[in-house]
This record gives C-alpha cells, sequence and structure tokens, in this order.
C-alpha cells in the first residue's frame, strides 16, 4: 500500500527519473555472479565493545600482571585455607609465638617420625588441647580403611603412629621415647574396622605442616589467619562496592535525567554528605551500630536465612556496608549524573522518549547501559578504598572482632608485640598492599581499556 | 567575589549544623548510658544524667548544645577527665595543637615533594626517572597509612635505632620524621601523580609552543607558564587531602604514642563522653569545611576563568 503522503515527501524519489538521468538502461543489471557475491562477504567480523576492550587490556602489560597476581590473591584468600591442615581460630597450645617455618617441640618430634611411619597423629598438636587425648573411643580412616580404637586411659604428651610395615601397626608412643626418629618403647594398640557409635574421628597426619608465617600468642596458625583475613577484606570490598554501585548509579540516573528541581535538590544532598568529614560519622556509627546490629540479629537469624549470613559476618562488618550505604555512594552518583547529562541528549532517548517509555526503562535499558564503563571503572576502584576503609577500622579496633580476622585486625594485633615479633605484621601487611596495589593497576587498566578518551 | 564568599560561609555554618544534628542523634543511638559500669546502682545513673542534663528530652539537649556552641562554650566532659571544661581538653592540653603541628607538616611536606616531583616526572617523561617515579608513586597510593607507620617503626626504630619507637609530645624533629613521612606520603604520591598528569597536559598546550618559539628557557616555562596552570587539579585535591590527613592522623598517633586528639576521639567515642565527641567532631569538621571553602577560593584566584556564581559539575 503506497502511503497516500508519498508525493508529497522530500525524500520521495522516482527510480524510472533517476535512471534517466544517469543513462542507465535495465540491460545494465545483471545477476551477481558467485566471486562477485563473494566479494561482498564481510572479511572482518566486527568488534564488539567488549571484544576491543578486552583487547586493549591485554596489550597493557602492566594490568595483566596485576590481574594475574589478583587472582593468585584470590587463590590465596579462598583456595588457600582447604590446602593447609590449621585454622583460622584453632589454638595450638604448645605452638605459641613461633617463627616463620619454626616447629614446637611436639611438632620437631611428630617431623623426626614422619619418614618411617605411614600417617601419625601427634596430641601435642592437637587444637585447643594441652597435649593430653582423653580416654574414649576413636577412628579413623587410612587408605579407605577404619581404624578404630579405644584408648583406655588419657594419653598425655603421645604420638599414635601408624605404620603398616610393622607387626603391629598401631601403636602409641611418649614423645620423650622418640629420639631422632627411633624409639623402641611402644605401646601397642588394638584396633577394629568398624567404629563404635560416638567414635572421636581423628585426621591423621603424613607430615608436619609448617607454620609459614609463624604462629601469634595465642598458638594461631598466622598464615591460615591471613588467608582468612584476607577473604573477609576481599569480600568486604566487593559487596561495599557493589552496594556503592547499586546506590550511586541509580541515584546518579534518577538526578541526571529528571533534572530541574529534582536534580538541584538530590545534588545539594551529594555536596552535604560530600563535605562532612566522613571518618568521624563512620566512628560514631561503628559503635552506634554494634548492639542494635547484634540484637537484631539473635532476634531474626532463626526465622530468616538473609539475617543468620549477616550475622555470620558479625557487626562489625555489617555495620561497614551499612556506612558504605549511607555516605561512600556520593562519588558514584556525581560520575553517573555527569554522563547521563551527556546521553540523554542523544537522539536514542528522545526516540525511547517518543515512544513513550517510561524513565525507569530509559534508566534500565538505555542510559546504565551505556554508562558502562564508568560504573566498572569506578566500582573497581571502590573495591581497594572500602578494603582501606575496613582495615583503618578493624586497626582501630572497630571492624572485625576476635577470633574473626580481617587484614587490618591482623596488623592491629601484630602491632601490640611489634618490637618482638615484626614479621606478624609484615604478612599481613604485604597481602593487604598487593591487594589493593593489583586492584588499583586493573581499575586504571579497565579505565584505559573501556574508555580511551581518558588515556593520557 | 565577595557575594560568592558570603553564600559560602553561611553554608558551610548550614553544614556545621547539621553535622552537629547528625553527630548528637548518633551519639544518643548508643544504646545504654555513658554512666552505665558494672558497680553504678540506677539511681546513681541518674543522678548524674540530671547533673549534666541528659535527662531532659532530645531536642531540648540539642537546643542547649547549639545555645552554647554560639557562645564559644563548648561544655564539660562527663567521663575523660570528669568537670574538666571541654575546650581546655582540646585546646589547651596540647592535643588540638599536636594534631595541627602534625597535619601541617604532613601537608606541607605532601606539597612541597608532591608538585616537584610530578613536575620532574612530566618534564622527563619516558625516562627512567618517570619509570621510577611511577613505581614509588603506584605503590605509594596502595599502602595504607598504618602500615607504612608500622613499617617504618620496625625499620628506623626497632631495627636501625635512628629515630624513637614512641613520638610522644613530639620534643624534638626526631621525634617528627616517621610520623610525617607516615602521614604524608600517601598524598605525596597522589599529588605527584596528579601533578605528572596535568604538567603532561600543560605542556603539550599551545601557548607553550609560542613561549619555546621566542626563545623563553626552559626553566622558566616549566616554572612560569606551565605550572601555574597544571596547579588546579591539585588545589582541588587539597579539600580532601585535609579530611584525608585528619582521618590517617587518627592512625598514626596510635602507631606513634603521640597523645593527639584523633587518640583521643576514638577512646571518647568508646567511652560516650558526649561533649568530647561533640566538640572534636564540630572542631575537626569546621577545620576540613574552612580547608574546602579556602580551596574554592584560591582555586579562583589561580585561574580567573573559573566563575564561581555558577559552579556546574
Amino acid at each position: 500500500m503506497k502511503a497516500p503522503f508519498a508525493k508529497f515527501s522530500p525524500f520521495h524519489v522516482d527510480p524510472e527519473k533517476i535512471m534517466d538521468t544517469f543513462g542507465i538502461t535495465d540491460g545494465d543489471f545483471s545477476k551477481a555472479s558467485d566471486n562477485e557475491k563473494e566479494a561482498m562477504v564481510e572479511t572482518h567480523k566486527s568488534i564488539s565493545f567488549w571484544r576491543d576492550a578486552l583487547r586493549r587490556f591485554r596489550s597493557n602489560t602492566v594490568s595483566m600482571v596485576a590481574l594475574f597476581v589478583f587472582i593468585g590473591c584470590l587463590f590465596f584468600a579462598f583456595i588457600g585455607p582447604y590446602l593447609i591442615p590449621y585454622n583460622y581460630s584453632d589454638q595450638y597450645r604448645t605452638a605459641q609465638k613461633l617463627g616463620p617455618f619454626e616447629y614446637s617441640a611436639g611438632e620437631e618430634t611428630a617431623r623426626s617420625i614422619q619418614k618411617e611411619a605411614d600417617g601419625f597423629y601427634a596430641t601435642a598438636m592437637r587444637p585447643g588441647s594441652i597435649t593430653a587425648l582423653e580416654a574414649g573411643d576413636y577412628c579413623f580412616t587410612f587408605r579407605r580403611n577404619t581404624y578404630a580404637f579405644t584408648l583406655d586411659s588419657e594419653t598425655d604428651n603421645s604420638i599414635i603412629i601408624l605404620d603398616l610395615d610393622e607387626q603391629e601397626p598401631l601403636r602409641v608412643v611418649r614423645e620423650s621415647d622418640i629420639r631422632d626418629g627411633k624409639y623402641t618403647n611402644y605401646t601397642p594398640l588394638a584396633y577394629t574396622s568398624t567404629s563404635a557409635d560416638g567414635a572421636t574421628e581423628l585426621k591423621l597426619s603424613r607430615r608436619v605442616f609448617p607454620h609459614v608465617f609463624g604462629t601469634d600468642s595465642s598458638g594461631r596458625d598466622i598464615m591460615a589467619r591471613t588467608m582468612y583475613g584476607a577473604r573477609v577484606s576481599i569480600i568486604i570490598g566487593v559487596v561495599a562496592a557493589l552496594i556503592v554501585l547499586i546506590i550511586g548509579s541509580l541515584y546518579g540516573a534518577i538526578s541526571g535525567l529528571c533534572g530541574g528541581a529534582v536534580d538541584f535538590i538530590m545534588m545539594r544532598i551529594v555536596e552535604l554528605i560530600y563535605s562532612i568529614p566522613e571518618v568521624l560519622i563512620v566512628l560514631l556509627l561503628q559503635v552506634v551500630l554494634k548492639d542494635p546490629l547484634q540484637a537484631w540479629f539473635q532476634a531474626h537469624s532463626q526465622t530468616s536465612a538473609f539475617v543468620r549470613a549477616m550475622s555470620d559476618l558479625g557487626a562489625g562488618i555489617v555495620s561497614i556496608f551499612i556506612t558504605f550505604a549511607v555516605l561512600y555512594w556520593v562519588t558514584m552518583a556525581r560520575i553517573i549524573r555527569g554522563q547521563v547529562l551527556q546521553l540523554k541528549k542523544q537522539e536514542y532517548v528522545t526516540a525511547a522518549t517518543a515512544l513513550g517509555a517510561s524513565n525507569a526503562r530509559i534508566i534500565r535499558k538505555h542510559l546504565l547501559p551505556n554508562c558502562i564503563g564508568p560504573l566498572v571503572i569506578t566500582t573497581c576502584l571502590q573495591i581497594p578504598s572500602a578494603i582501606f576503609l575496613e582495615s583503618f577500622l578493624s586497626f582501630l579496633g572497630l571492624g572485625v572482632s576476635a577470633p574473626m580476622a580481617s587484614l587490618g585486625s591482623l596488623c592491629s594485633d601484630a602491632l601490640q608485640t611489634i618490637q618482638l615479633y615484626p614479621y606478624r605484621l609484615v604478612f599481613p601487611a604485604i597481602v593487604l598492599t598487593v591487594i589493593v596495589l593489583t586492584l588499583n593497576l586493573v581499575g586504571d587498566g579497565l579505565r584505559d581499556a573501556l574508555d580511551p578518551r581518558l588515556k593520557k | 567575589m565577595v557575594s560568592y564568599i558570603l553564600k559560602r560561609i553561611v553554608g558551610s555554618v548550614l553544614i556545621l549544623l547539621l553535622i552537629m544534628v547528625v553527630t548528637f542523634v548518633l551519639m544518643n543511638a548508643i544504646p545504654g548510658s555513658p554512666f552505665l559500669t558494672e558497680k553504678s546502682t540506677p539511681e546513681q545513673i541518674a543522678l548524674a544524667e540530671a547533673k549534666y542534663g541528659l535527662d531532659k528530652p532530645a531536642h531540648v539537649q540539642l537546643w542547649n548544645y547549639i545555645k552554647s556552641y554560639l557562645k564559644g562554650d563548648l561544655g564539660t566532659s562527663l567521663k575523660m577527665q570528669e568537670g574538666t571544661p571541654v575546650k581546655d581538653i582540646i585546646f589547651r592540653q596540647g592535643k588540638f595543637e599536636l594534631s595541627i603541628k602534625l597535619g601541617v607538616y604532613s601537608l606541607l611536606l605532601a606539597i612541597l615533594v608532591g608538585i616537584p616531583l610530578g613536575c620532574l616526572a612530566a618534564y622527563f617523561r619516558g625516562s627512567w626517572l618517570d619509570g621510577l617515579l611511577r613505581v614509588v608513586t603506584t605503590i605509594g597510593v596502595a599502602i595504607p597509612t598504618f602500615v607504612l607507620a608500622a613499617l617504618l617503626l620496625i625499620a628506623f626504630s626497632v631495627k636501625i635505632d635512628i629515630f624513637p619507637t614512641k613520638s610522644g609530645n613530639l620534643p624534638n624533629f626526631k621525634s617528627y620524621v616517621l610520623p610525617v613521612i607516615s602521614l604524608s606520603s600517601y598524598y605525596t604520591c597522589y599529588i605527584a601523580k596528579l601533578m605528572r598528569t596535568s604538567m603532561l597536559d600543560a605542556i603539550n598546550q599551545d601557548y607553550i609552543r609560542t613561549a619555546r618559539a621566542k626563545g623563553v628557557k626552559t626553566g622558566a616555562i616549566i616554572l612560569k607558564h606551565a605550572l601555574r596552570n597544571s596547579l588546579i587539579p591539585v588545589i582541588t585535591y587539597l579539600g580532601p587531602v585535609t579530611a584525608g590527613i585528619i582521618t590517617g592522623s587518627f592512625v598514626v598517633e596510635s602507631t606513634f604514642s603521640v597523645p593527639g586528639l584523633g587518640k583521643y576521639f576514638v577512646q571518647c567515642v568508646m567511652s560516650r563522653d558526649y561533649p568530647i565527641i561533640m566538640a572534636t567532631t564540630v572542631v575537626l569538621s569546621a577545620l576540613v569545611i574552612i580547608m574546602m571553602l579556602v580551596v574554592d577560593i584560591v582555586y579562583k584566584i589561580v585561574d580567573p576563568r573559573i566563575t564561581l556564581t555558577s559552579k556546574e559539575d
């Protein structure tokens, strides 16, 4: 059907007329040959935004190295705890105040027999115990066989040794009887392959794992605590950055798109928060929120899984999140507002408005996706700043509380004994610095990759 | 200009008032009473609260704060040094002085070292010096203040005994060195980075080429033409620096055992000495806000192109 106003349209062209003008006849047209068709096929695939950004990011050596180091830190924090036999909260009573790669006396003895034995269990290395294993039923699994045995009396300063080459493979040896990995005096243990009900499960060691970073004054392994602390710090950083991302981007987009009085009021609020010296308020908030949060956790942790997850994190961390939600989104909001002010003049926004799209849809479908560069960059750079703030608060004794650890609280604990044990500070400090440094470099790389205009 | 400054002063006072309200609300949201100890009976608590007017309704208490602040009276301490006027605690006992000294010296160091370093890096861009400075500044902005402070403490007080481990009341030059370096290093590095970028920007401008073509000496080009124009981002950054240095001083003071305001503030928050919390927040906030105001005015002097009346982001 021909549009009724077609002949009035200034764009209407008559093909016949054009052919006349250029002197083209119908005979000049012919079907394209296969060769000609092939020539029309695209020789290059069109490069998408992300592919282009990825290419630019890859060619940035510093950022790539930083990214790999950061992934290494992620492994250290999230996989590491499963690879070492120590736990962040277990206190090994005889292994206090060890330096890096030092062993307690019991661990030294256990080390001396580790070549001969197939597996051993040293009571001195049992977390929390003072070298004794009470009388009772025990069992353990070794090469898919279950060994169950009963101790008739408390076993003091002893090692249970499994040596399958011997006549009596399972035996209890007093530590004092072991000299240079040799012992003659031992008590054989009778065992069965079915464990009794309520038997305590033991975990046999094959070799003594070194305390790579040493232990603290309560006998906790510092490497395990550093891994755990790094995990806590990274989680705090990521969650806080996401909170900032959501609040800041929505606030900025609404303010920028609406303009006028709404924008004016919203931006005055931003300026106000901007000029508050936030640390003073953050310190107050931390103290204020601690008790009410704890009470809230206790009241609701039975009913809601969300609250339970929050209470696992602890009041200190949750109040850091709240602090970020209240005070730290302003930078993000400003950046996004600036972007939106530019973007909303684009034709596609006008078109969307003309087609009757709501403001919410325009923000969701048009504005925020086009701000993706600044969003990613600002979020990435927000993570180290959140880690900074958390470690600062923990350092002042306000963030996470023991036995939980974050990199900041580890540094703060280490500072008490800095004269005697400087290495306790050095390791968490290095991990903290490396995480912040690599995230900064990755963020810089992302900025260059996603927004090449900003590159200087 | 004058009307702008007046407007900003009024705005600053309003922000200070708002900070007072927020602080007051937060202080009162801390559950329990400041006088709550294991031994105290409810009657004793009530008596103590009545003595300091804490039994009055919240809005009356807030109004009392504002009234007395307008008169320049900061109230008296409840717990930390019971009965002592807060003004004496903050200003007479040297706490404020110590923190300000640390802060001012750090700020000066950050500016006096950061700007030349940035200029050097920009001037010798691409050389080994630029590379070295880039590595140093990148690491410098990634080390938290307290980590650097502690590492310096290990290196130069514990291992090599050059500087004292406890700076105390900052009696001599030696006691200043470590706290000031740790407090200023982040900002030195950040300013150097900022300065390098904006200096590079300025060097590539046409007027620099013109000056060079006219035969102006390199030193004069950098100092007279490029520096002035590239200082603007650095000046903008000085507002946040002031706030940051106050924050940093909390950590540095506790690391080097300096009995300054920052360390005291944390103790007061813990023990809920309301008048001191309020006074410290207001004094430190005022400092930051005044600094931001000064920055905006200096901004105008350095770059006359900036119109203060219609400020757009």
